[in-house]
């Protein structure tokens, strides 16, 4: 079978390139089965392209490279906007300002004092409690010396 | 651990943060096909390269406005086809004189390694939007809707240059191509 018009035939540059979908690929490749004069076209394509291949690469006269320099360096404002540029302004805020928000130094006496006072209430508050613990001993002495002169009655 | 290849877009950041090492890495990944898309279009040895290192200086100055990392070849081959039409507009007149003097014939004979030279000269014939689609294509592979971002220009425009392209290349070397498979043979 040959092409009849040639609104139907496929684009065989796009077919020969890749550039087809899948179905249009599909239908391009049962048609080419049937064509004597498609076949014959993409073959001329296809060696062309082969023959386009055959052209060398070259190598570079010399490699590019760039050395680390000013020129190349992100301006302060790009540096500023970088993550970890911002995360470590950050810290360093939350630092001055926890140490701005510290109070002033205490003087020693002042300090001394205050231990002395505390010290003194612990121990007064621990007096106490000694105090009634004697207090409740004497109770319980009194009690157990009762109720043994009771026992010895009621022998 | 995973190992995983060190990918263009880990470099693109790196050299986005200022990284002169991994913007190096990626132009040694690039620069041969870069110089030998704008060696074929401005054929010279020593503008190709010139041009080369102008279009790894631009991109790098310009990696902050790339949008998408992914698509760096298309955005670099961009900024080399700008460059290289910017050069062949200021040397146009130098460039007509030194085109003109081509052979009209290629001779059909070729030995397969001397097909390189007649292709360089097949190309040579095109006119320079038409050669730059078959680099574009053929040598450096791009999708049409690639090529058109490339070129700034509409798929139908790409794919006009690069038939009428594939046309002229047909009828100049694939007798050529078949007379030095007889040869082989």
């Amino acid at each position: 079978m040959n092409c009849i018009s040639p609104e139907s035939k496929p684009d065989w540059k796009a077919y020969v390139l890749r550039e087809l979908g899948q179905d249009a690929h599909r239908q391009a490749e049962a048609h080419l089965a049937t064509c004597s004069i498609c076949h014959e076209e993409v073959a001329t394509l296809r060696l062309t392209l082969d023959t386009l291949s055959m052209l060398r690469e070259e190598e570079m006269p010399r490699r590019i490279a760039f050395v680390s320099d000013k020129v190349f360096e992100p301006r302060w404002w790009q540096r500023a906007f970088s993550p970890t540029f911002a995360a470590g302004v950050l810290v360093a805020a939350a630092i001055l300002v926890h140490g701005a928000m510290r109070p002033s130094e205490i003087p020693q006496a002042q300090v001394d004092a205050a231990v002395d006072k505390a010290v003194s209430q612990v121990e007064a508050r621990h007096m106490q409690e000694v105090r009634a613990m004697y207090e409740q001993l004497e109770v319980r002495d009194k009690q157990v010396a009762n109720m043994y002169s009771n026992a010895v009655l009621i022998r | 651990m995973i190992f995983r290849e060190v990918e263009d877009p880990d470099l693109i950041a790196k050299a986005r943060r200022g990284d002169v090492e991994a913007y190096n890495l990626l132009i040694s990944r690039w620069e041969k096909r870069v110089y030998n898309y704008l060696l074929r279009l401005v054929s010279n040895r020593e503008d190709a390269m010139d041009v080369s290192q102008e279009v790894f200086l631009k991109a790098y100055q310009s990696l902050p406005k790339l949008d998408d990392p992914a698509r760096f070849s298309g955005w670099l081959f961009r900024i080399a086809h700008n460059e290289a039409f910017s050069l062949l507009r200021r040397k146009r007149p130098e460039t007509e004189l030194a085109g003109e003097p081509r052979p009209d014939n290629l001779n059909p004979r070729l030995l397969p390694m001397e097909l390189s030279l007649a292709v360089e000269t097949a190309l040579g014939r095109l006119s320079a939007d038409q050669r730059e689609a078959v680099l574009l294509k053929v040598y450096q592979g791009f999708k049409f809707e690639e090529m058109a971002d490339i070129l700034e220009c509409p798929v139908s425009t790409v794919k006009s240059r690069l038939y009428t392209a594939l046309d002229l290349l047909k009828a100049t070397l694939a007798p050529m191509h078949k007379a030095a498979l007889r040869g082989e043979s």
